[in-house]
């Protein structure tokens, strides 16, 4: 218990330096707030009067107090692309997002870890060279690259998928599935590749470990010994890998969700990034960062419960 | 001079080929091909599939694809090697510091690590880009200054392992200062483990420059590098498809080469690695 409170305690200490770097990054901009609302060839006086009703006069450490005195009580400003607060936006699209983020991770794990397992049980046999050479092209090429191919063959040549587009799963669950499934599986492919190697890597580890000799030994079979004996002690590494990669995923999903369109968080904050919409930036940066950690944390938490040789010391 | 066990596999064989195969296009091209073969237009010959005058075919300008993916790879190699120098030269003494140092001063540094490492790299990169002003050179700070934590977090492991040694321990009481037993000592048996990081950082600098050019918010017109040419390629998919491939594959070539190469040199420099991918 006291690990899980230690984890929490410190969990909130980095979300404050999450919060301090994000409003650092944002603020060494040239330009200000009040320049992106007025515009480049707007009047002086005009410009320094906004400026002072933003409280961009104040000094930054004010300014900070402020955003983040926002950030905790709800109230994310005013995003200056969509005029909305951006607050129940963000909110909105961050479900859209959970789903794609949350398929891929599931379509990834179910397939990289069977294949992963495959290629350690054949060490150096055609089933390893063909499971570890198509991981290896999955983690080489860029994860838009194979948006684009999913979409020439599933959506233009097949006509099975939409290309573009997000439907409410609340609206319609069957339509909603088929629009995030391109997109998640754009996601998904690269995280699989890169999940397989390491499935195989800790697999291949432990299989030549003494007590996996024992089991042999011991005269159970194959199947027992690779999958209970093997893969129970892989379990944890891999998930702590699958973990590590939610933040990698919602890096991605900027790219995936602009390419296919799909109006959730990435694509979010990719109009905010291409637009300067600073409020935007700022909050959607915030909610990532703290997204990302509070999946690190799950997974910690997680890998405790798991493996008790962890919770005993 | 034998080549090592590691680099005879036929997975390092092409991997050491496609790098150096890389480097010499990178440098050779933009010297034997003159600069407007890459800009040239052929209006006639638009989106133009692979021909004789054309191997790889045309994009919407009627500019030779061959000649722009060649001398693109200068742009994007020059892009990522430039930022994961920077990336080194910014990680290499906060992550020795932190290892060699412990206690407070590691704490602190690495708790700064750590929560730079919730952001993702990507997502670090374009903000910085954008905040910056996208273009080549925002480009590699950009992708230099996101890529530090990841470098600064593997040299302090390497750096903490190290400074136990016993060896450490002795050159420390023969009396030699900090800064000699850091670089004299520490820092020659972690160059293994840097370069290995380094070749492939480079693979993942070169998907995230692919990245945020694609967007819109890294490489700009008139330079040419692969993702941007990927990004031009976007509404002409149905017509011509091979317009996203060839940058495409080029980019999966030199990430492919660049992970063998990888693989290899980490086996071939750390033996308790071996077989492990």
């Amino acid at each position: 218990m006291s690990y899980i409170l230690n984890r929490i305690l410190s969990m909130l200490l980095t979300l404050f330096l999450i919060s301090a770097i994000t409003f650092a990054v944002t603020n060494i901009l040239p330009g200000d707030v009040a320049m992106m609302i007025m515009g480049t060839q707007s009047n002086p006086e005009a410009l320094a009067g906004l400026r002072e009703t933003l409280g961009l006069n104040d000094p930054l450490l004010a300014q900070y107090g402020r955003w983040i005195g926002g950030m905790l009580t709800g109230d994310w400003g005013t995003s200056l692309v969509f005029k909305e607060p951006i607050a129940p936006l963000l909110i909105q699209k961050m479900t859209a997002s959970g789903l794609i983020v949350l398929l891929s991770m599931t379509i990834a794990l179910v397939c990289a870890v069977p294949l992963g397992v495959w290629a350690a049980v054949h060490p150096n046999r055609w089933q390893d060279t063909a499971s570890s050479s198509a991981a290896l092209l999955g983690v080489s090429l860029p994860d838009f690259f194979w948006g684009i191919m999913l979409i020439l063959l599933f959506a233009r040549a097949l006509h099975w998928l939409p290309s573009s587009g997000f439907v409410d799963p609340r609206e319609d669950l069957l339509l909603a599935l088929r629009h995030a499934l391109l997109p998640a599986l754009a996601l998904g492919l690269g995280l699989m590749a890169h999940l397989t190697r390491m499935t195989r890597a800790t697999m291949t580890g432990i299989l030549n470990q003494e007590f996996i000799r024992v089991a042999r030994a011991k005269g159970l079979g194959e199947g027992t010994v690779v999958w209970r004996y093997g893969l129970a002690n892989a379990v944890g590494p891999v998930m702590t890998v699958a973990g590590l990669q939610v933040g990698y995923l919602f890096g991605s999903i900027i790219v995936i969700e602009s390419l296919f369109n799909y109006t959730g968080m990435g694509w979010l904050t990719y109009q905010g990034l291409l637009n300067r919409d600073i409020p935007l930036i700022q909050a959607s940066v915030f909610v990532i960062a703290a997204v990302v950690m509070l999946a690190n944390l799950l997974v910690d938490i997680l890998y405790v419960l798991v493996d008790p040789r962890i919770r005993l010391s | 001079m034998k080549l090592p066990a590691a680099f005879r596999t036929s997975k390092g064989l092409i991997g050491t080929g496609l790098v150096i195969a890389i480097l010499l296009v990178a440098v050779l091209a933009p010297m034997l091909i003159p600069a407007d073969w890459a800009t040239k237009m052929d209006m006639r010959a638009r989106l133009s599939p692979p021909t004789l005058a054309h191997p790889l075919g045309t994009d919407q300008l009627g500019r030779d694809l061959l000649y722009r993916v060649l001398l693109g790879t200068q742009t994007s190699i020059f892009i990522a090697g430039a930022a994961v120098l920077m990336s080194i030269v910014i990680g290499l003494p906060l992550g020795l510091i932190s290892g060699y140092a412990g206690g407070t001063t590691d704490n602190v540094l690495m708790r700064l690590v750590d929560t730079l490492l919730s952001f993702p790299a990507l997502l670090l990169a374009l903000t910085i880009s954008a905040v910056l002003g996208p273009n080549l050179h925002n480009t590699v700070i950009a992708i230099g200054i996101a890529f530090t934590p990841f470098l600064a977090r593997i040299i302090r492991g390497e750096a903490l392992r190290v400074a136990q040694m016993p060896y450490v321990e002795a050159a420390r009481t023969a009396g030699n200062s900090d800064s000699r037993l850091i670089l004299r000592h520490i820092l020659p048996n972690i160059m293994p483990a840097i370069i290995v990081q380094s070749t492939i950082s480079l693979a993942f600098a070169i998907l995230a420059e692919a990245g945020l050019s694609f967007l819109g918010l890294g490489t700009q017109p008139p330079d040419a590098s692969w993702g941007l040419m990927i990004q031009a390629s976007r509404d002409y998919l149905d017509r011509a498809p091979w317009t996203a491939l060839v940058p495409g594959a080029a980019v999966a070539l030199t990430v492919l080469g660049l992970n063998m190469f990888g693989d290899a040199l980490r086996d071939a420099l750390d033996p308790r690695s071996k077989g492990a991918s």
